[in-house]
């Protein structure tokens, strides 16, 4: 791109705008490293945003902890079937609801949205009680199993994905389904040579986002698990305790969570934004 | 940290093989533990250092011993509790053994949540270890009895909350003439309240003057956090003679009109000299919970404080984590003219005795292999190295373990306090409403630090609070 | 040619995986939001209350607070987003260098888990620890103190709400500004319509359904909000930021008040819900309009 000055004078304002916006943003991430960094007695040091010497036993004590390379396991297990099993989800939901004339889907819509309102906590008790006494056959129950928080999880996400697909999937021309079964394509069929190839960078924001979303719960987490399940999330808030908040480990922890989260995102960014448009401006 | 020094001993238990019980006992813990060989029996708690020590090292060892496995569910304060209640209420059996607070005891008991392990003892005498003996406990014990005497938990840490000073400000020759020039008094730990009012505005001063980031006293009143109901009601107002919460444990009533003292003229004296010394507290106090209190103590912020005494060993050794290592001294919380006498007459108490044990839920599939498992936490042997690790003592031997009287020397005497005095401070009161009550009360507190009421507005309120709720949960009518 | 059983059959897993974990502990706390049920009252187990928990909700000053004070948590912090996401976005409409360094840079708080944000927040504004107290109070003299004055807290409630969120305002009324036709603001544009009447009459009504939809997933979060709030003020100081999920989760957790909790719930449920529908509503109209 060739710039003049005349361009570039007129790019001032975004630039002042965009670097104060992406200072305020990295402050607080920063303000974590710089945690993650020191010991517990040099954060009781004066609070400025330098490092002058790099507490490394904060990350090597968390690393070389085996509890912890689990919890990070089931989390990525977790989160990343979570996001695949959302993805296609929705995908066959918002097809069905889209191209099917089905009684009310208007109302099953938004009846899959209200599933992500309820406030959380008071849920607990149903869902524990559903996994440990319901869903329990013999010895096995879906209590603290990875099975039970991947299902759990399509309640907060799938309704967000539903939403987010319904907007392409309206936005795809009917016609053009027709004409693949025309030429003798089953629902599959036209779902994986039409619409798949249409739909793939929302597909691909949906997964990130339902990604992320499972990556990061907690409260669910901690209340559904107790030994096998257990989540990153879950690890990061037992340093709060009575005879002290490890900060520094914690940090160190969250901003090793935080690493993936960044990898996934940068390499997906250009779809992030064409894949949010929720279908809502007609093209 | 500590983890490391988890893996250390673990390392030394690999080592050693299980070198904790001698061979005879060894064969009895074998044969009693044969059928039971290869059940894992589950348990949770919160993630402090005496229960990594039980997960790092007594688990392992446990294990090594008699082939049942252990898993240990280490999670935070709020989860450790709702989680074991909700196994215990809806009867799934998840947990074979849960950690007990000394305060939910009573709740617990209330509702039949737990085995009673006399009993089971009792009833299987091949399960009951010639080694364990429950006369062993300091009273803590007691804590976890039923009316008839009958052991609910085996103690697994207990400690007091102490005064702690430092020692290098108190024995400084020229602070101390400062003092002594205003005050006319020598400078020595506050045994009234006024005392220690002055030398926390003394030390304020004093740091200010000299550019110090120094304050005179710490406070735990975290205002959105029950940390600050707690240091209130179990810490402050029995220094000022109000006991058991200002409830009255014949009828079930706080407020004075109905025969309570959650609103005497005591606890609304109590409260403003505790809110008064958020004055010469440091900015942080507001937000501190009970480990920020330690933390601001051991970074050397403040010159006195209530500090829980699980925290006294690390801020008195670990240089690590403190910058006080060595100048930590301890004392007796300040107190109201007659509040000691009637300490020691078994007549009211001076301070938080708190502390925990490992019960058996009565819903657990495994209640054998866990009544073996808790014998063996029980077990004097283990006793010592615990101690040290999470500054616990259970036990009345582990007193005289030399590891015990080294960490005596170096916190000036927290633990012969403990052995000596630890009788003066209580436990929480026996409400099975422990934290039903405490939610209620509580945000009056937080809204009295936060200076929306005044401490009498606050404690009237929470008074009328606290007996609506009682009525509501079926107490008192 | 599309039957309708085949359509049913696309969605069925999605429902029933909805109605096993969703709709099913919905109806669970439906019915014990009709009883008392308090695991420590010394009455144990379930009483029928028929509708007294929620007689009792009406004239709870408490939730009632908490209600109120969420709903102006959502408003002001919703309303900040997407002002700020508005313009952030219109920045980014054009290419300059660095423009995706600034993007991904921008999308980071979205990619952190609520209770570290709180946490970290919480390490950037305790005082005596944080650098947030400190430079206030070397730089202007501020004293602030998070525990201590509840406008502090609430404010920095709202901050942490916007530092979190505005990314996510920014990348959809971005999509929504890249999807729009070029051809209007030009033709519009060489009628010499200014700034203002750009904004004005040709954006704005063209994003409004964008705008809708954003708002709508904002508000549907901000009333629910625990984990953030809750490892930064825990409520404090006194009930300042005690917003409803909090509220709730104090009821059902540490008082283990399962029926009241529940009654609760239902209601905030219910509320959440009839704000969200007239969103829809007003969402679908504007689609159908079009």
């Amino acid at each position: 791109m060739k710039l003049n000055w005349r361009k570039m004078r007129a790019l001032v304002p975004t630039y002042v705008v965009w670097t104060i916006a992406t200072l305020v943003t990295l402050l607080p991430i920063w303000w974590m490293i710089v945690v993650s960094a020191r010991s517990r007695v040099e954060l009781f040091d004066r609070p400025d945003f330098i490092i002058r010497s790099f507490y490394v036993q904060n990350y090597t004590n968390v690393i070389e902890d085996a509890s912890y390379r689990e919890y990070m396991l089931n989390s990525i297990i977790i989160a990343t079937s979570n996001a695949l099993l959302v993805t296609v989800l929705a995908l066959t939901a918002t097809y069905a609801l889209s191209r099917y004339k089905l009684v009310g889907s208007d109302n099953i819509f938004f009846w899959t949205i209200t599933n992500r309102m309820a406030p959380p906590a008071v849920f607990l008790l149903p869902l524990f009680l559903l996994y440990t006494r319901v869903f329990a056959i013999g010895d096995w129950r879906m209590f603290d199993t990875h099975i039970g928080l991947i299902l759990l999880y399509c309640v907060f996400n799938l309704p967000f994905a539903i939403w987010l697909m319904k907007g392409v999937m309206d936005s795809i021309p009917p016609e053009l389904d027709e004409a693949a079964m025309i030429d003798g394509a089953g629902t599959v069929g036209v779902i994986l040579r039409v619409i798949v190839p249409l739909a793939a960078p929302t597909m691909a924001v949906t997964a990130i986002l339902s990604w992320v979303f499972a990556w990061n719960e907690y409260l669910f987490a901690a209340t559904l698990t107790s030994f096998n399940a257990r989540t990153i999330t879950t690890g990061l808030a037992e340093f709060v305790t009575v005879t002290g908040t490890n900060w520094g480990e914690m940090a160190a922890v969250a901003t090793l969570t935080l690493i993936p989260s960044v990898i996934i995102v940068a390499l997906a960014q250009r779809y992030i934004v064409v894949g949010l448009t929720f279908g809502a401006v007609k093209d | 940290m500590k983890k490391f020094a988890g893996f250390l001993c673990l390392a030394l238990v690999f080592v050693l093989g299980f070198g904790v019980v001698n061979a005879a006992d060894e064969a009895w813990w074998q044969a009693a533990a044969a059928p039971y060989a290869g059940t894992t029996i589950r348990g949770v708690s919160e993630s402090t250092p005496p229960s990594n020590y039980v997960k790092d090292v007594l688990a392992p060892q446990f294990t090594a011993l008699t082939g049942i496995n252990v898993e240990f569910e280490t999670t935070s304060w709020d989860q450790m509790y709702d989680k074991a209640i909700k196994d215990m209420e809806a009867g799934t059996g998840i947990y074979d053994f849960v950690y007990i607070e000394q305060d939910i005891i009573y709740s617990y008991l209330a509702r039949d949540f737990l085995v009673n392990i006399s009993a089971a003892l009792a009833a299987k005498p091949e399960l009951a270890s010639p080694e364990f003996s429950m006369d062993d406990f300091t009273t803590f014990l007691d804590y976890f009895k039923n009316a008839d005497g009958d052991v609910f938990g085996i103690p697994m840490e207990a400690f007091i909350k102490v005064y702690l000073y430092r020692t290098d400000l108190f024995e400084d020759a020229a602070i101390q003439e400062a003092y002594r020039a205003e005050f006319g008094t020598d400078l020595v730990p506050a045994t009234t309240h006024e005392e220690y009012t002055q030398i926390a505005q003394f030390f304020t001063a004093y740091a200010e003057a000299n550019g110090l980031e120094l304050w005179g006293t710490t406070v735990q009143a975290a205002s959105g956090h029950p940390a600050s109901f707690y240091e209130f009601f179990e810490s402050v107002a029995p220094t000022f003679g109000v006991y058991n919460w200002g409830i009255n444990t014949e009828n079930w009533k706080a407020t004075v009109a109905n025969g309570g003292e959650m609103n005497s003229d005591a606890a609304k004296a109590a409260l403003t000299w505790w809110l008064n010394n958020l004055q010469f507290a440091p900015p942080e106090s507001t937000s501190s919970t009970w480990d920020e209190v330690a933390a601001s103590f051991a970074a050397g912020r403040a010159a006195q404080g209530l500090v829980y005494g699980e925290n006294a060993a690390w801020i008195a050794t670990d240089p690590d984590r403190s910058r006080v290592v060595g100048n930590v001294g301890v004392a007796l919380p300040p107190l109201a003219a007659g509040v000691l006498e009637a300490a020691e007459a078994g007549d009211g108490y001076i301070g938080y005795y708190d502390g925990g044990a490992f019960g058996l839920p009565i819903t657990s599939k495994n209640q054998d292999a866990a009544l073996l498992w808790l014998q063996f936490i029980g077990l004097p042997e283990v006793q010592a190295d615990w101690a040290v690790a999470g500054s616990r003592v259970t036990q009345q031997a582990t007193f005289d373990e030399p590891a015990v009287i080294a960490a005596d020397e170096a916190t000036n005497g927290y633990y012969t306090m403990f052995k000596e005095q630890g009788y003066l401070f209580a436990g929480a009161p026996a409400f099975p409403f422990h934290a039903q009550v405490r939610e209620v009360v509580a945000p009056f507190i937080y809204r009295a630090i936060a200076g929306e009421l005044s401490p009498a507005d606050a404690l009237d309120q929470a008074a009328a609070a606290a007996d609506a709720e009682l009525v509501n949960l079926g107490y008192g009518s | 040619m599309r039957s309708k059983r085949t359509g049913w059959l696309l969605l069925a897993p999605t429902l029933i995986i909805l109605f096993i974990v969703g709709f099913l502990p919905f109806l669970y706390v439906l019915y014990v939001g009709f009883f008392d049920w308090n695991v420590f009252s010394q009455e144990a187990g379930m009483t029928f209350a028929g509708v007294n928990n929620y007689r009792r909700l009406v004239f709870d000053t408490d939730f009632l607070n908490a209600v109120w004070l969420t709903l102006r948590f959502t408003a002001v912090s919703v309303l900040s987003q997407l002002v700020l996401g508005f313009l952030l976005a219109q920045l980014l409409t054009r290419d300059f260098p660095g423009k995706s360094f600034f993007r991904i840079v921008h999308t980071l708080p979205l990619m952190i888990a609520p209770i570290v944000v709180g946490a970290i927040w919480r390490l950037l504004t305790i005082p005596g620890l944080g650098p947030v107290p400190y430079f206030l109070d070397r730089w202007f003299g501020f004293d602030y103190r998070i525990g201590q004055f509840a406008d502090h807290a609430f404010i920095t409630t709202v901050l942490m709400d916007i530092w979190h969120w505005t990314p996510f305002v920014t990348l959809t009324l971005l999509a929504g500004l890249t999807t729009m036709p070029i051809e209007v603001t030009e033709a519009a544009r060489v009628d010499g319509a200014n700034r203002w009447q750009l904004f004005r009459y040709i954006t704005l009504p063209l994003l409004r359904p964008v705008i809708l939809t954003t708002l709508f997933i904002r508000i549907m979060d901000g009333l629910r909000i625990v984990d953030e709030v809750w490892m930064l003020t825990g409520g404090g100081p006194g009930t300042a930021t005690r917003y409803v999920g909090i509220h709730i989760w104090r009821v059902v957790f540490p008082k283990t008040d399962y029926g009241y909790g529940s009654a609760m719930s239902i209601l905030t449920l219910y509320f959440t819900i009839v704000i969200c529908w007239l969103l829809y509503v007003s969402i679908s109209q504007k689609r159908s309009s079009d």
